[in-house]
């Protein structure tokens, strides 16, 4: 018998693989593309070189004051290398700043635990470090707890803050949004209206005017005399405002579990908290979670807000610092391509963490 | 199943379901009633040992503060009731222009997406990524601080054509005054729209019932354009154009739109606008490709399977995305309040609070405002959402 052998493949045509035809496909498959390819290359070739020029080679690089930007024609990087320390850590002491890291460090390690655990022991150990983590950076930051050097709310700030206030505020969001998706799912109508109109009101306010009730309202609503500090009320605020989207994040997650899930929840016996705990919460929490990321990146490119509370987030240390007296030669471009640059990094990578998800999650085969 | 359960099952008090729900929420109802009843009892304290009046008194009184920007007729002697309308009014415009702004980018970037030019593609992608990442307030910053705080002074502006100027004082267009008569041409523009409301329904009737197509949109471009045009020749040409001119240190005339706006508007469109991108982007991929193969294979033009296969289908998942980007380019526009561009936050929340006091009158009807215009943008969108949803059969 003879055996079957296929001829070998034959090479494409030569019109259709290499550079040319790749370049005629998708810079120049009509006279009217290949124009808009032409003008935009030499709009490139005019933009790019001379932006190259001032970013890097002819930038100011070394010294420490606003003198050592001899070089007009390139940026001024002197000035953030100058204020750096201020831009990542605010007026906080510096010989004190391992205290923030600490805290950063905590931060990370509880995150990476909570995917690298064993998964009997995810949810018993990480969930209680996570609610314990705001409470215990703010013991280690403030200081005069344990026996460290006191150091006042007044001078924590720069980037640190901004990351330390996002994380605090959806930690605590988590538990306080999930309970506010089941109640505008339960049967009991005062509880759901209640949830409704918690939702609606810190989703349909400007988050402005939250961080205004929380500076101007909210001291009244206490009882005279006491004295509630600022970044306190910010972190209820942004906790309350950050509760409201992911209440609807969860809501939908909620929406696209099987109802099969919850009718066999039910004929095992399971309690209503069993069921929701243990079957319902982690598919929902699994379906959610590239929003929670979109959620969480909105809630921390929204802490530069702040900055019009008077609070010295990174946005607001560099506009205190292109205000300095020294430093008043408008390196404004500089500065705030600076604090782009480093949101942008944690922004981009989030979304891309995100997006990566959901590519995972998406089984429908499109296409 | 005639037969009966031996044993009766009477659940205990609690464990029955509907004395449970009834505890639980009376549990709430009594906890949300003492929390509220201790904050209305701190403020009334707080509020008398500070002295502020409650009451919506202050309104009348007169304001003694200038504002930047005003649509209608404003100077320190007006009321705080007129700060009110002052700033509700700035926050409408820039609004509005950011929301058609940003609508018109977004959908330009999001269609460049599919663009057959790698170049153009990447280009959007490139517009997406970077400012979709970027807080909002930095680039109101940018623009403002950066950019256009480094624009020529007066005597140096750049211009095009001698008509319009950009300075750092601002951007001066030219504007156009009405004299007597302008009314017919409005009136003649009203007519135009209301007619081609009435050709399009006609149209859409006829082709259903008869399958016979009308050219609708040339027809539509004809009376918009002819029917004020002749209108204006009739009326002898009732408007005459007021050109911007240096007189002493500034420009006089025309229409100047201050920094501030600027800056506001170019920020909340590039930001909102690549969120609108994106949204465009996820409503065309979410039309299977299948859709497009089936109207080639029909024979359909390019643009046709555009306008009648793929945007159809597009538009129902862009509504409800571009719905809450409306709303949030709204509610993002209190940040004018960072570079000093008088909207109803800078003006009311921050001046006028400031002056009289009165903070829970004042963030209250703030809030109702916001309130208002983002039901009414919800209220429109949904309306247009109907509009283009799946018919289902039933």
């Amino acid at each position: 018998m003879k055996e079957f052998k296929p001829l070998p493949d034959k090479p494409a045509p030569a019109d259709v693989v290499g550079v040319i035809p790749w370049l005629k496909d998708n810079l120049f498959p009509t006279p009217l593309n290949s124009l808009v390819t032409l003008a935009l290359l030499a709009f490139f070739v005019t933009v790019i070189p001379p932006l190259f020029d001032w970013l890097f080679f002819s930038a100011n690089w070394s010294g420490t004051t606003q003198d050592a930007c001899t070089n007009k024609d390139g940026a001024c990087w002197v000035f953030v290398i100058a204020w750096s320390k201020q831009f990542f850590y605010g007026s906080y002491p510096i010989e004190e700043v391992w205290r923030i890291h600490t805290c950063l460090i905590a931060l990370v390690a509880i995150i990476i635990a909570s995917f690298k655990l064993h998964k009997d022991l995810r949810n018993k150990v990480a969930i209680p470090l996570f609610l314990l983590l705001p409470f215990f950076s703010i013991v280690i930051l403030d200081g005069s707890l344990i026996g460290l050097a006191y150091v006042s709310t007044d001078y924590w700030g720069g980037f640190t803050l901004n990351v330390m206030l996002a994380a605090a505020s959806i930690i605590v969001a988590f538990p306080l949004s999930f309970l506010w998706a089941l109640g505008r799912r339960s049967d009991m109508p005062f509880i759901r209206s209640v949830s409704v109109i918690l939702i609606e009101f810190f989703r349909g306010v400007p988050v402005l005017a939250l961080f205004f009730m929380g500076s101007v309202m909210l001291p009244l609503f206490f009882p005279e005399g006491t004295n509630v500090d600022k970044l306190l009320r910010v972190w209820i605020v942004l906790t309350l405002f950050m509760s409201g989207y992911m209440a609807e994040v969860f809501r939908g997650g909620f929406q696209a579990v099987p109802s099969g899930q919850y009718e066999a929840a039910d004929s095992l016996g399971l309690s209503f908290w069993q069921k929701t705990l243990l079957i319902v919460l982690p598919q929902v929490i699994k379906i959610s979670m590239p929003n929670i990321l979109a959620t969480f990146v909105m809630l921390f490119k929204n802490t530069t807000f702040l900055l019009i509370i008077g609070i010295f987030e990174m946005l607001s240390t560099t506009q205190t610092a292109l205000a300095n007296s020294n430093w008043l030669g408008g390196h404004s471009t500089e500065g705030y391509l600076f604090v782009a640059v480093v949101f942008w990094i944690c922004c981009f990578s989030m979304s891309m963490i995100s997006s990566s998800i959901e590519r995972k999650l998406d089984t429908s085969h499109r296409n | 199943m005639s037969e009966k359960p031996q044993v009766k099952s009477s659940p205990s008090f609690f464990n029955n379901p509907r004395n449970r729900s009834l505890i639980y929420q009376f549990l709430l109802l009594a906890g949300l009633a003492y929390f509220f009843y201790g904050i209305i009892n701190n403020t009334l304290v707080n509020m008398e040992a500070r002295g502020i009046k409650s009451g919506y008194d202050f309104l009348f009184t007169t304001a003694g503060f200038d504002i930047l920007m005003s649509l209608i007729p404003y100077d320190a002697t007006y009321t705080y009731g007129r700060t009110f309308v002052v700033g509700l009014l700035n926050t409408i415009l820039v609004s509005t222009i950011g929301i058609v702004l940003a609508t018109i980018v977004g959908f330009l970037m999001g269609v460049a997406h599919f663009s057959k030019n790698w170049l153009i593609r990447k280009l959007a992608v490139a517009y997406i990524e970077t400012f979709r990442n970027i807080p909002l307030l930095l680039q109101i910053f940018f623009w403002y601080f950066a950019v256009l705080a480094t624009l020529p002074g007066a005597r140096q502006s750049l211009s095009i054509g001698e008509a319009i100027f950009l300075n750092v004082r601002g951007l001066y267009l030219p504007g156009l005054t009405a004299e007597p008569g302008a009314g017919f041409v409005y009136a003649a523009i009203g007519l135009a729209f209301t007619a081609i409301i009435f050709l399009v329904r006609w149209a859409r009737k006829r082709q259903n019932d008869t399958g016979q197509q009308f050219p609708v949109f040339l027809t539509s471009l004809g009376i918009l354009v002819g029917l004020p045009l002749v209108a204006l020749l009739l009326s002898g040409i009732p408007f005459v154009w007021d050109f911007p001119a240096l007189k002493g240190f500034n420009f006089r005339g025309g229409i100047t739109i201050i920094p501030e706006l600027m800056a506001l508007v170019l920020a909340l469109t590039v930001y909102t606008g690549a969120f609108i991108a994106e949204a465009v982007r996820a409503g065309v991929q979410a039309v299977p490709h299948g859709q497009t193969e089936a109207a080639r294979s029909l024979g359909l033009k390019e643009s046709k399977i555009m306008k009648l296969i793929i945007v159809p289908q597009a538009m129902r998942v862009i509504v409800p995305l571009l719905n809450s980007e409306y709303q949030s380019l709204v509610k993002n526009s209190t940040l004018a309040t960072a570079i000093g561009y008088p909207d109803l936050f800078t003006v009311f929340v921050g001046t006028t609070l400031n002056q009289t006091g009165q903070a829970i009158e004042i963030v209250f009807m703030t809030m109702a405002v916001y309130f208002v215009i983002n039901m009414s943008i919800s209220f429109v969108m949904n309306r247009f959402n109907a509009s283009v949803e799946l018919a289902e059969r039933n």
